[in-house]
């Protein structure tokens, strides 16, 4: 993909992901960072970058609208979110020292292992209390 | 009843923040995760929040909403330095999703709580799905 059909494709993809993140609490990273890796072609560095940078407005928007319906406390999440923020520069350091491929291969694993373990708890609990 | 039950999560989480290893675990593993894999943390952060530390459903997304506001902002500083972020790219996926955030938020104040754990299940076993295809 290039040009105008790009850009077209990566806003189309951000409502989705921006669908997603509000819903459920998430960034989006897991959606944004496949995506730009497998159909835009960045390297799995650019990819974790670049998805940060569209979580950040994302969870702006998300919470303002929450705040607005009186779900949750904005001020309390986001000082929750500053001790995450000393891991995250650390987390980030670690990333850039190793390969792409290693980088990749952490991120499909910590995903998919994450995402079985909390399905099957969804599902269990769904029917142990229907 | 839903107020008390709020209010008293409130000063729980309030007092948690000085006091309980447990948040303060969650928050920096996030944090970490975060930045190493390029994700909100809220992947780890809700399921934490909600089966360790014993928070609701839609209260724990809240926080982990919140909290990614500055943990993505120390990400971003730390890839911006290093010259990776795409700018541009980033610009057009937020676009589209400030749209979409304000329609999932809408939908996540009125949702049934047990029909919101069934979907974050979905969506994980989604993404699962999708990165064991390729």
């Amino acid at each position: 993909m290039s040009g105008p059909t790009l850009y077209v494709a990566l806003v189309a993809f951000g409502v989705v992901v921006g669908v997603t993140s509000g819903l459920l609490g998430v960034g989006g990273g897991t959606l944004v960072v496949p995506f730009l890796t497998l159909a835009v072609g960045l390297s799995q560095h650019a990819a974790e970058a670049t998805s940060l940078l569209v979580i950040l407005p994302t969870a702006i928007a998300g919470s303002l609208a929450l705040r607005r319906r009186g779900v949750g406390n904005l001020g309390l999440a986001l000082r929750f979110g500053v001790v995450g923020a000393v891991g995250s520069v650390l987390g980030a350091l670690l990333a850039l020292a190793l390969s792409g491929s290693t980088l990749r291969a952490a991120f499909a694993v910590f995903v998919g292992l994450v995402g079985l373990r909390i399905a099957y708890d969804g599902l269990r609990r769904e029917s142990v209390h229907p | 009843m839903q107020a008390t039950a709020e209010t008293s999560l409130r000063v729980r989480l309030r007092r948690s923040l000085v006091l309980d290893p447990k948040l303060l675990a969650i928050g920096f593993g996030g944090g970490v995760l975060s930045g190493l894999l390029g994700v909100g943390g809220g992947i780890v952060m809700v399921p934490l929040l909600v089966l360790w530390a014993g928070y609701a459903q839609r209260e724990a997304h809240a926080v982990s909403l919140g909290a990614i506001i500055p943990i993505s902002l120390a990400g971003i500083a730390i890839y911006g330095v290093a010259g990776e972020v795409r700018w541009w790219q980033a610009l057009g996926l937020a676009a589209g999703s400030v749209v979409g955030a304000r329609i999932g938020a809408g939908i996540l104040a009125r949702i049934d709580e047990r029909l919101l754990k069934v979907v974050f299940g979905a969506f994980l076993v989604g993404v699962a799905a999708l990165l064991g295809a390729h």
